[in-house]
């Protein structure tokens, strides 16, 4: 049934547009210039910090703000002024705003019951919805009855009983503890794999959205920094806020020295030469001020004197710290000229004593020049 | 150092059968642990008292009087019975009572009705700064005496009144507001109306305005969204606030005295008349307390009971 | 129980006009009879938890924060009505014997028998009852037969106080002040006379929610009897029907029943006619000249305010040195010529300034007066029936 739904909906290029919204609250502007297409059947995630403005861009889709200027459409119809109790959305509440005085049962049937549905209907759809999120058996209880894992299933099945086109969801997860919010993970994407409806979620949780979605657009105070698949998020970051918001990296300020073809140079303050791949990002002068992010994963740590490969950027430096993360080995290590870095490296050799003079190297291709 | 070695042996001479405790148990808190029903006692005591002799007392008093049938002051007391109540069934008597639950219903229904859109606004709508200052505006008039508010009431309501000149400045024709029933309604309902506006202000401002958005959410109307999230939230407030308007009401005696007219004789007149007036049958005005009392206790019992199974809810 | 419609603007009082009956078991009772003891004791228990509510209130507007201090030696403690104090007459009283007085003020003739049956009230000397309310405390036993012979000037008095029913011979009380009941209503406005009952019956059409009455059955009843011709006091159960069913049929004429409080609308005219004891219509009319007091031709209730010791009273001389400042023409000319109180002294209303002498609502023609009636204890049975009948009027 669901899945015929989302067929239907398939020929249309968006299910959510954003048209150059701004939002402001008094003086202050919660969200600005912000231009977002959301396709059908996406699993859409809009992440980053607190005070972002992600939550009021999904209350500007579900219809609980109206934009300052701007619009709002979903479905290819122009829903910027339509309340929201006639929009065709629904959404999962952050702690999940169940009601307290209905039980599970009536709670998930409230929106099927405003729509005036058949009772029979009513009971069916309630039945399956409940069905579809582990709860059956559960109907007569109150919401206080519930454990956290069980209400954010009662708000899901909610919000999923009345097939909305597009279904918000406002830090699901956020009030679970960390296993719980593993398990409803998966089910989450257990769930939009099988209904194929379009998912908007909203989290400061990297790694949630990373796991969970199909595209990936990472707000800071107020406008969209970059919008992209998780591998695009994380492996080309435009910014230097999504470079460092998104995972760990190691970020090097300095200007640009000189060019050579492809690469270019930078120096940082200290005076640490940096070679990385030229991109659009310099406009072609000297010396225009750019960062440089490097994962720590990319960088490679070794003995002094197993020294001198192809890699760009070779420097000596001495190991201050150590952090033993399991498979995972998390060296500091502080660079003649005093940067410090961190590095990312297999649990495989035998840990290097902390002082210990070490090298490290990564190629041209393995830093990003980003704006600074 | 000296002075620590000494307390240690205090402590350890007066607990001498117990387990040694750390040194900063204090011995006061020893004291309690053997008489732990003491503090409650303690604290309890004025307010018991006060209840017991005021309240408790004079109820109990009450009650014997009211089981004298015909019992009046100075008398030589009759055998007990219950003839005094068999007298309220007599219809005269009904019709008072009658018209008392009616006095207090329909003030109450005016309170509501009047008092949950201003609570509305006051907690959900109005900018937070001036809450303060609209919720003063309706506990002010409660500075004054109820005595002179209802005089107050016979400047604007009586014909050549404040009301009637308004209404001829409108070019409306001049209404008799005074000593009748609407005079008890508007009179009663300003006396209560500050209960109303405050206990539902205090139970809206608790309000969970995300159901309000959830129920939107979910395709519900505006007044959808009041009528089966918002009333059925606030119905705890909304029950104890209508309550506390009905019990005022119900023996408030001012202003049915005041603005009423000849007909509004309520049961605390007729309590008032028994026990002061002409045949002072402080039986039957006893049974009459009572009768209050009673409808009164019946009203907080299931004030209790349902605030109780709402509060299960929640 | 403070009757809360107490206005504090005017000297209004209500002798026994809020709440006058009196139940004659109270005379019959016997409190000696052991087997009553218990709940006598019960009771004067609950007179004491109300009058500690009532007093709290009182305390606030006595004239004198050390009252009830007084009692011995050259001091006097006087319980009088809340608008009798009057502190140029203490002072004088003073000045005169050297006594110093102070006051404790009630409002109602229940609340301070209340008081001194419950013990509370020790401390005085000197009680302010009204007539009904002599008759009953004397049967309770409260107050002090009075020595006649310590007392200068009572054959003075006028020929109805001489020996009156509420107390034979004076032997208990001397009479302070009286006064009747009857209409206050601007003639102008009104645009006719009213002479008595009749004339309000007859023009009802045209008094539609314009009249008030007093709030107390036995005023109310009392003065629509005389008007049939009746006694005050009447005890056929068939002429008292007859008089209630008179004022029910009268009743979409009556706005309210109201003791206080229809000043104001009768001053602007929202009521044409208010039933009124002499004593308050005195006030109001000081300042609208445009009212007059009518006491109805057929006759109403007379009501007198005495001054008794109580049994208890600790000053006796004292107590007889107030009686005899009031029963004295010198000193009490004054008070009536200030207060504008009706006296019941002869020789005190012969030195009055002529206007006061032919104040009419304060001293009616001796021919009107000669009808009226005090109202006295009705048995039982009686005050259950007009208690019935004002239920029943008040709640049509």
């Amino acid at each position: 049934m669901e899945q015929t739904l989302a067929a239907v909906r398939t020929d249309l290029a968006f299910d959510i547009e954003l048209q150059t919204v701004l939002k402001t609250f008094g003086d202050e502007a919660a969200v600005q210039d912000l231009t977002l297409q959301i396709r059908p059947g996406e699993f859409f995630s809009i992440l980053g910090p607190s005070g972002c403005g992600k939550t009021t861009t999904l209350r500007l889709i579900a219809g609980f703000e109206t934009p300052t200027a701007g619009s709002v459409c979903i479905q290819g119809q122009d829903m910027t002024q339509v309340p929201p109790y006639q929009r065709p959305v629904n959404t999962v509440f952050q702690s999940y705003a169940l009601f307290r005085h209905l039980n599970v049962w009536e709670n998930v049937a409230f929106g099927l019951k405003l729509q005036k549905l058949p009772r029979e209907e009513v009971r069916s759809r309630v039945a399956t919805a409940l069905e579809q999120v582990k709860l059956d058996g559960f109907a007569k209880r109150t919401p206080a009855q519930l454990s956290g894992g069980q209400q954010q299933r009662v708000a899901l099945a909610r919000a999923l009983v009345n097939r909305p086109a597009v279904l918000l969801l406002d830090e699901p997860l956020g009030a679970l503890d960390l296993k719980l919010r593993k398990e409803m993970q998966l089910e989450l994407a257990h769930l939009h794999r099988s209904l194929g409806l379009t998912f908007v979620m909203v989290t400061h949780d990297q790694e949630e959205a990373l796991s969970l979605s199909d595209r990936i657009a990472v707000m800071n105070q107020g406008r969209l920094e970059q919008m992209g698949t998780p591998s695009q998020i994380y492996e080309e970051p435009e910014t230097a806020f999504v470079a460092d918001f998104i995972g760990d990296t190691n970020l090097l300020r300095g200007r640009v020295s000189h060019s050579n073809g492809s690469t270019v140079q930078l120096v940082t303050e200290a005076g640490l030469p940096v070679w990385t791949d030229r991109r659009s990002e310099w406009n072609g002068t000297l010396p225009q001020k750019l960062v440089v992010s490097i994962r720590p994963e990319k960088i490679r740590v070794s003995q002094l004197e197993a020294a001198g490969h192809d890699a760009h950027n070779c420097y000596a430096g001495r190991l201050r710290q150590v952090m033993y993360l399991g498979p995972n080995i998390q060296f500091q290590i502080e660079l003649a000229t005093g940067e410090h870095l961190t590095v990312l490296q297999p649990n495989r050799a035998r840990l290097p004593a902390l002082d210990t003079e070490v090298q490290v190297s990564w190629s041209a291709g393995d830093g990003r020049a980003l704006v600074a | 150092m000296d002075a620590v070695y000494r307390m240690q042996d205090f402590q350890d001479s007066v607990k001498c059968d117990r387990p040694p405790r750390l040194p900063q148990d204090r011995p006061v808190l020893r004291y309690r642990a053997r008489m732990p029903w003491l503090q409650p006692l303690l604290l309890l005591a004025p307010a018991g008292l006060w209840l017991v002799l005021l309240l408790v007392f004079p109820t109990l008093l009450l009650l014997e009087l009211s089981l004298i049938p015909d019992f009046r002051l100075g008398q030589v007391p009759g055998a007990y019975g219950v003839g005094n109540y068999l007298t309220l069934l007599d219809p005269l008597y009904l019709k008072v009572v009658g018209r008392s639950l009616f006095y207090a219903c329909g003030t109450t229904l005016l309170c509501l009705l009047l008092g949950f859109p201003v609570s509305y606004w006051i907690a959900l709508l109005a900018p937070r700064r001036w809450r303060s200052l609209l919720l003063l505006g309706f506990v002010l008039p409660l500075w004054t005496s109820s005595l002179l508010r209802a005089y107050a009431w016979i400047t604007i309501l009586r014909p050549s009144g404040v009301l009637n000149s308004f209404l001829g400045w409108l070019h409306l024709p001049g209404q008799t507001w005074l000593n009748s029933t609407p005079a008890i309604f508007i009179g009663m309902t300003y006396s209560f109306l500050p209960y109303m506006v405050l206990i539902l202000y205090a139970t809206l401002e608790k309000l969970d305005r995300r159901l309000l958005e959830a129920a939107a959410d979910l395709g519900a109307k505006p007044s959808q969204t009041f009528w089966q999230v918002t009333v059925p939230q606030t119905l705890p407030g909304i029950v104890a606030a209508g309550l506390l308007v009905f019990i005022s009401a119900l023996g408030d005696f001012v202003v049915p005295d005041l603005l009423g007219g000849s007909s509004s004789m309520t049961v605390p007149r007729l309590v008032y008349q028994q026990f002061l007036g002409a045949t002072r049958n402080w039986g039957l005005g006893s049974s009459l307390s009572l009768l209050l009392i009673g409808a009164v206790g019946v009203g907080i019992w299931l004030l209790l009971r349902f605030g109780d199974r709402q509060s299960d809810a929640l | 129980m403070v009757h809360p419609h107490k206005r504090s603007r005017t000297i209004a009082r209500a002798p026994k006009k809020v709440f006058s009956g009196l139940s004659s078991s109270g005379l019959s009772c016997s409190l000696d009879v052991s087997t009553t003891r218990r709940r006598f004791l019960t009771l004067s228990a609950i007179s004491a938890s109300s009058l500690l509510l009532a007093n709290c209130a009182r305390q606030i507007g006595a004239s004198d924060p050390s009252a009830n201090s007084g009692g011995e030696g050259d001091s006097l403690s006087v319980y009088s009505w809340v608008n009798y104090s009057d502190p140029t007459l203490l002072k004088t009283f003073a000045e005169k014997t050297g006594i110093k007085p102070t006051v404790d003020t009630y409002d109602s003739n229940e609340a301070m028998l209340a008081k001194v049956q419950a013990g509370g009230g020790q401390n005085y000397s000197i009680l302010f009852p009204s007539d009904y309310m002599v008759t009953q405390m004397v049967a309770l036993g409260l107050l002090q037969p009075l020595d006649l012979t310590k007392l200068v000037g009572l054959d003075q008095l006028m020929d109805q106080w001489k020996s009156p029913v509420y107390d034979p011979g004076n032997a208990h009380s001397i009479p302070a002040t009286w006064g009747t009941t009857g209409f206050v209503y601007d003639p102008t406005r009104l645009g006719f006379e009213i002479k008595g009952w009749d004339d309000l019956f007859a023009n009802q059409a045209k008094l539609e929610r314009k009249v008030t009455l007093l709030n107390d059955v036995r005023e109310v009843l009392g003065s629509v009897l005389k008007a049939q011709g009746d006694s005050l006091n009447a005890t056929d159960p068939v002429k008292v029907k007859a008089a209630y069913e008179k004022l029910a049929a009268f009743k979409p004429a009556i706005a309210n029943f109201l003791t206080n409080g229809w000043e104001d609308q009768l001053a602007s005219g929202d009521i044409l006619i208010s039933m009124a004891y002499s004593s308050d219509a005195q006030v109001l009319m000081a300042e609208q000249p445009n009212l007059v007091y009518v006491l109805p031709e057929s006759g109403s209730s007379l009501w007198t305010d005495t001054i008794a010791i109580p049994k208890t009273a600790p000053n006796l001389d004292a107590a007889y040195a107030w009686m005899n400042f009031f029963l004295n023409p010198e000193t009490s000319k004054e008070l009536v010529t200030r207060r504008r109180f009706a006296t019941p002294n002869k020789a005190t209303y012969a030195k009055l300034p002529k206007a006061i002498q032919e104040n009419r609502t304060l001293f009616p023609l001796e021919t009107v007066l000669a009808k009226c009636e005090g109202i006295a204890p009705l048995t039982d049975a009686l005050a259950q029936t007009y208690d019935q009948y004002w239920t029943q009027l008040t709640s049509a």
